[in-house]
């Protein structure tokens, strides 16, 4: 009976020990100094939606945006932002380098509402989170005396995302980050489809952001 | 008596879940666009709303219906105040009062919608395909030209597919307003109308200057 338990135990801290996605952070800064933000500036968090083939998704935006509102870095919503200086930040609008955004910035009224928010530093994200493999099958069916679903499936998920600083006072990169996530999830039938699902693209939010509160240094 | 309720729960139940899974879309859209960021030229123009153009609704296949008439009209208003200081906004043709505007009369000639089924990728797009044909007010043609706009949201995990295609349509209207921004006055023929238009403007204030002067010296 004891052994059957430990059996057990260790079968399910195996399944869900695999249900933990593997993330790899590069960062990259010029110099080693966390960035100074004053009490009264604040950041906003884009996301780049110019590849023709993903989207770099609002919801993640907001996930990483949360996540540095956590230590108490003011994060401006990103649509806000955009609508504010429409239509410069359009995915066809957008700038793509600092160039760019040096011409954008000699604009007066551009620069009036980016200093009307407050605006001193702006993340550029871009990444998306895709199925890579999938295998296994699940079927399910319903009849007069009952139904359930039996079988085994599972799907590989990795997000990959890159995130750049830009000073929209200095009009220079201030750094670059790139967290690379991976994990796997599977679905059991055993009458009840059991799920373990693997929070590939909450991991890489999580990453991204802890990593992202570490370039600032909030100063009151 | 029990048997008879619980088939009935199991149809409504299975009704749900298929209406659910219809792949239809009808998409009515009724958001606001931001006004623009832009300083107008000191120029003219009427735009021309015809009912067509005001009232469109998109049928890009059997399966969608997107009603962006009231939606376009209001982003090209927010648009054209970006790039006009006077502007005019009529019905038709005839109603036109303004002298010396720009006449402007879009035509939407095609809208082309894209599902994750389509593509096999996870993005819902939208194309629409604009056309904005330019006269002067005496009815002279300056040039037609075409603007194409485009927009794609991803794909969701249970999102609807009308939500996506309404989210895809308006990225596609506010990319709409920003080719209109970035593009309008380097087309060669806008870009000579409003050359000649600024001189005339200069020419006629100078010779107003001239004759108040006249009046003023004995």
């Amino acid at each position: 009976m004891k052994s059957s338990t430990r059996l057990i135990a260790v079968l399910v801290t195996a399944v869900l020990g695999g249900c933990s996605a593997t993330t790899t952070i590069d960062e990259y800064r010029p110099t080693g100094d966390a960035i100074e933000l004053n009490a009264n500036e604040r950041v906003v968090v884009l996301g780049r939606r110019d590849a023709g083939h993903y989207e770099t998704d609002r919801e993640f935006i907001s996930c990483v945006g949360n996540k540095m509102r956590g230590a108490d870095i003011e994060v401006l919503p990103e649509q806000e932002f955009i609508d504010a200086i429409y239509p410069w930040f359009e995915p066809r609008t957008a700038p793509k380098g600092l160039p760019r955004l040096k011409r954008l910035m000699q604009d007066a009224s551009i620069k009036t509402q980016v200093d009307k928010r407050n605006v001193r530093y702006l993340v550029w994200l871009d990444g998306s989170t895709e199925t890579l493999d999938s295998g296994g099958s699940i079927s399910c069916a319903i009849g007069p005396g009952g139904g359930g679903c039996f079988g085994f499936a599972q799907w590989d998920k990795v997000s990959v995302y890159e995130a750049i600083v830009w000073d929209l006072d200095q009009l220079t990169e201030k750094g670059r980050l790139r967290v690379d996530s991976e994990g796997t999830s599977y679905l059991i039938g055993a009458v009840a489809p059991i799920p373990f699902l693997t929070p590939v693209k909450s991991d890489a939010c999580s990453s991204m952001g802890n990593q992202l509160k570490n370039f600032f240094s909030v100063s009151q | 008596m029990l048997t008879i309720k619980l088939k009935i729960f199991a149809a409504i139940t299975s009704l749900v879940i298929l209406s659910g899974c219809s792949s239809s879309a009808s998409v009515q859209l009724t958001s606001e666009f931001p006004q623009v960021l832009a300083e107008p030229k000191a120029l003219s123009a009427a735009v021309v709303f015809e009912p067509s153009f005001a009232t469109y609704i998109a049928e890009p296949n059997a399966k969608t219906v997107i009603d962006i008439g009231a939606a376009q009209v209001r982003l090209l208003r927010n648009a054209f105040a970006g790039l006009f200081s006077k502007l005019e906004f009529v019905a038709s043709r005839e109603e036109v009062t303004t002298d010396n505007a720009m006449v402007i009369i879009p035509s939407v000639r095609e809208v082309q919608v894209s599902t994750p089924s389509d593509n096999y990728l996870n993005v819902f797009e939208v194309w629409i395909k604009y056309n904005l044909d330019l006269e002067t007010t005496e009815g002279e043609s300056i040039d037609s030209w075409f603007m194409p706009a485009y927009g794609k949201t991803p794909d969701a995990f249970m999102a609807s597919k009308s939500a996506a295609i309404e989210e895809a349509t308006i990225i596609a209207l506010r990319d709409a307003g920003a080719k209109l921004m970035l593009d309008f006055y380097r087309i060669p023929a806008v870009n000579n109308w409003a050359a000649e238009e600024q001189k005339r403007a200069r020419q006629e204030q100078d010779s107003i200057q001239q004759t108040k002067n006249a009046e003023v010296s004995p």
